[in-house]
């Protein structure tokens, strides 16, 4: 096991996520508007009309810029953020997939040297052999598409998959695997559509009869999405794990209350965003090509920026609590070893937390508490303040003995009864919390002494009438 | 209409002229078109009236649906409340729409009002128009008043009662106004029973007939420019036909704004606090809605004895008098023709504008 790493206030989740959307957000441009930029020289290739052309070498160096430098940027940045929060979480997925992610390398290296191929021979290369470059282009991302696809579904549904001897081929073709595939496909088309509104709001000497048209022909890339997305989403959920499906089914309709409400609020925003983006390109770029803008363009980019935030978000949220389904809890803990760590202790189980431990003084209970929750709760949860998920606002007027129930009820979390119905409402979003009894009182005394203040509790408590 | 054959059939085209016919729909959107709207750097404010409407709209609708549900008695309020917000399917949503919306509509409102005064659209021939929306604000902040008190938690109780307390303090009438607001000496189903006809049928009636006006007096008289824009050449003044053209951009903004909303909707679903208990003390630093804030500031700044008169008088016909004002400074303005008074009105909005943000400010800490 590894240390584990704090961000302050923020919560490492926030982090990650961020630069995780912002780097889907690009990657996917980088397979969507691939197919975009080869469908659309396919066109003017047809029309034969340079007016297209001069507008595609244009789209294209933005294309360029954009998936190079900032994609590989925030592609980095991912790995080093799950790498610092999560070791184990990506362990696991090194260990499982190294191949893939070996071929994925290989196929990333060569989608750029594709790309930048077709790039610079724009005025080398007849229109002809420019146009197949494109066609190449699109068959190696797509590739990439499928893997990364692949990884991501296992993750979040690895149905009935052994980890000790499962053929990886089954791990890699999950039941979610064919409707996450379509929908991600539906995606970066819509967002190829997206990004060249974008790409077109800046053209300043465009003839306006032809971006007019171009406004229009890319607000039909939003068309799969808008069609066949809805019917997706549906396939989608079916394959899904069936707590998984009564959480969000509860979920939705109950949001102020329900046990899962951040999944819930995900993935209705990520329905509003959607109808939100449906709206603003039929009124807009669709209806109104002319009065077309910069403006509303990054209007749409950023509420493009909004679904895929939402919609990421809520994906990650229904595998919570696990970072690989019904295998590892996002704190790293596996949940074949919870009766052992109990059986064990955790200090004594875990390495760093152990050694950590032992840098302290024999009797500082609220240091012990705060090592534990320092490797138990801070990948969903910071201390103090109003941060991600705060514990000083969530256990609010709560007192220790308070406190000492809801973490045996935490403890029990992973309990099940054969149908499937768990002993604990905090099953489904948190990992059980393990270790002897006494370590889990250090924990007890150390959140109690968050909301130490008396006076604070209470206007605490006429605040929150109205908020 | 001629009759159609089969050969020139076109069902879309047959159906709008035959409806066309009954209802005159081309001349409306003739009508419609007719309006123009400039076309500048600063029409960005033109979008701020749709963008009011759209959240009357809103209001309109979550309201109605919320009174499926919500029961207006002094007992019975509170958990039919919570029911809304526990029980009843997507409940909480509406009732956060609704009660966001209520923020969000008055503070686009004031973003209207200011920008339509520092473009000085209120000058001939508009006059009524500044007027009507003036009107609008006030209805909008009788209904955020009225509303509040519905849920009957204890910040919406407590409020009320100060919200009342402090209109009784007006001179010569406040007695009066506060025992005819309560319906008695105290807030009990009387008073229910009056703020909640007046949310849900007068308020309405009235909003709609000044919306009515006021809409009108656009349609008829178009948008005006800022003077920056009228002394332009004629040959660089832009304009676009209201329908369709502005029209699908204020579509666009509608959708932007309407998920911008929705986040925080949904994100931060408006709470319920504990219920009321009339017999216990108002806890400590309840404070009206922040539209309020700036007046419940300024009440706290007047001594309590100015010469011979009460202070809060004073400060009541003081603080009357400056939001008076809003409806007498553009109409000495309106001519637009004196520069002197044309000057001191910018500079009278500057000053009620920082004053006010000010007080609203101070007021919420
Ligand atoms: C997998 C992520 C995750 C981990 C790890 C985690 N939690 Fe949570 N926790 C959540 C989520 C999600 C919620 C629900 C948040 C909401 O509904 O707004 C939550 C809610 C809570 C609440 C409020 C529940 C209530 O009844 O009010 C407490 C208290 C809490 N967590 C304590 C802990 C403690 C202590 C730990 C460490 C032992 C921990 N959590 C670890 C995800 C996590
Ligand atoms: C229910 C509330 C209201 C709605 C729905 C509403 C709606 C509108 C709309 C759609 C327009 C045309 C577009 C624009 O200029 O923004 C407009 C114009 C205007 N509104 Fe309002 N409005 C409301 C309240 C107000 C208020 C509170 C004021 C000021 C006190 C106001 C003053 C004006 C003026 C002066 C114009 C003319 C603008 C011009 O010609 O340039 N309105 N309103």
């Amino acid at each position: 096991m590894f240390p584990v790493w704090e961000v302050p206030n923020i919560g490492s989740g926030w982090v990650i996520g961020l630069i995780a959307v912002l780097h889907v957000f690009i990657s996917h441009f980088a397979i969507g508007g691939g197919a975009f930029l080869a469908f659309t020289e396919q066109l003017a290739y047809k029309k034969n009309d340079d007016r297209i052309y001069d507008y595609l070498k244009k789209h294209s160096k933005f294309f360029l810029l954009l998936t190079t430098v900032l994609g590989a940027m925030s592609g980095v940045g991912i790995w080093w953020a799950i790498g610092l929060a999560s070791p184990n979480g990506t362990q696991t997925l090194l260990q499982n997939f190294s191949l893939f992610w070996a071929v994925e390398y290989i196929f990333f290296a060569l989608e750029l040297a594709t790309f930048l191929a077709y790039y610079y021979t724009w005025d080398k290369l007849d229109r002809k052999t420019h146009l197949k470059l494109a066609w190449i282009y699109i068959g190696i991302s797509y590739f990439t598409l499928f893997a990364i696809n692949g990884i991501l579904t296992f993750m979040l549904n690895s149905g009935g998959w052994d980890f000790t001897k499962g053929n990886i081929g089954d791990a890699f073709f999950n039941p979610s695997f064919w409707p996450a595939l379509g929908l991600r496909m539906f995606i970066m088309m819509a967002l190829a559509g997206i990004y060249a509104f974008f790409t077109l709001s800046r053209e300043k000497t465009m003839d306006l009869d032809v971006k007019a048209y171009l406004l229009k022909y890319s607000a039909k890339w939003l068309l799969p999405a808008v069609i066949l997305g809805p019917l997706f989403v549906i396939a989608y959920l079916f394959t899904l794990p069936e707590p998984t499906q009564q959480v969000i089914i509860n979920g939705l309709s109950t949001i102020g209350v329900g046990n899962f409400s951040i999944m819930a609020k995900a993935i209705f925003m990520t329905m509003v965003f959607a109808v939100g983006l449906f709206g603003m390109v039929l009124a807009g770029p669709y209806l109104n090509p002319r009065a077309f803008n910069t403006s509303f363009a990054v209007m749409l980019l950023a509420a493009g920026f909004g679904f895929m935030f939402t919609e990421e978000w809520s994906r990650e949220m229904m595998r919570k609590p696990y970072v690989v389904y019904n295998y590892m809890y996002s704190n790293g803990l596996r949940k074949f070893e919870v009766d052992k760590v109990n059986k064990e202790g955790f200090f004594n189980h875990h390495k760093f937390a152990g050694a950590e431990l032992t840098t302290l003084k024999p009797n500082d209970e609220l240091g012990k508490g705060q090592l534990m929750f320092r490797y138990q709760c801070t990948s969903c949860h910071t201390a103090k303040g109003n941060g991600y998920r705060s514990m000083k606002v969530m256990l609010a007027t709560r007192d220790k003995d308070a406190i000492k129930n809801l973490l045996t009820m935490m403890k029990e979390n992973h309990i099940v009864d054969n149908k499937g119905v768990a002993k604990t409402m905090y099953h489904g979003y948190m990992p059980p919390v393990v270790g002897h009894q006494d370590e889990i009182d250090a924990l007890a005394t150390y959140l109690a002494t968050l909301n130490s203040d008396p006076a604070k509790t209470t206007t605490a408590k006429v605040e929150s009438s109205n908020s | 209409m001629s009759i159609p054959t089969l050969k020139n059939l076109n069902i879309v085209q047959t159906v709008v002229d035959w409806l066309d016919e009954r209802v005159p729909l081309k001349a409306a959107v003739e009508f419609a078109g007719h309006k123009e709207v400039p076309v500048h750097k600063h029409s960005i404010w033109y979008y701020m009236g749709g963008i009011a409407a759209l959240f009357m709209g809103i209001q309109f609708a979550t309201g109605f649906l919320l009174m499926f549900h919500y029961v207006p008695t002094f007992e019975g309020a509170y958990a039919s409340v919570q029911a809304i917000n526990m029980q009843v399917p997507f409940g909480w949503l509406i009732r956060s729409m609704h009660s966001w919306g209520a923020n969000v509509f008055i503070l686009v409102l004031f973003i209207h009002m200011f920008s339509t005064y520092f473009m000085k659209a209120y000058r001939a021939p508009r006059e009524f128009t500044w007027l009507s929306g003036l009107g609008l604000v006030g209805i909008a902040m009788v209904f955020g008043f009225t509303g509040y008190m519905l849920p009957m938690d204890e910040i919406a109780y407590f409020a009320t009662k100060v919200g009342v307390d402090v209109a009784g303090e007006s001179p010569f009438i406040g007695p009066y106004l506060a025992e005819f607001v309560r319906g008695g000496s105290e807030i009990g189903q009387v008073t229910m029973n009056r703020f909640f006809s007046l949310h849900v049928i007068a308020l309405p009636l009235a909003m709609m007939g000044l919306f009515g006006l006021h809409a009108t007096l656009i349609q008829l008289q178009g948008i005006s420019e800022p003077e920056s824009i009228q002394k332009l050449p004629k040959a660089e003044r832009k304009y676009e036909k209201f329908f369709p053209d502005f029209f699908k951009k204020d579509v666009f903004v509608w959708f932007a704004v309407f998920v911008a909303f929705m986040l925080v909707v949904t994100m931060k679903p408006w709470g319920l606090g504990p219920q009321v208990d009339p017999a216990a003390m108002a806890p400590i630093g309840i404070k009206p809605e922040w539209y309020f804030l700036s007046q419940f500031q300024a009440l706290k700044l007047f001594p309590a004895k100015i010469l011979f008169f009460d202070g809060v008088h004073v400060a009541m016909v003081f603080i009357g008098t400056v939001f008076g004002s809003l409806a007498v400074v553009p109409i000495l303005d309106s001519t637009g023709k004196i520069p002197f008074i044309s000057k001191f009105a910018t500079v009278y909005g500057v000053i009620f504008f920082i004053g006010w943000l000010f007080l609203t400010i101070w007021g919420s800490l």
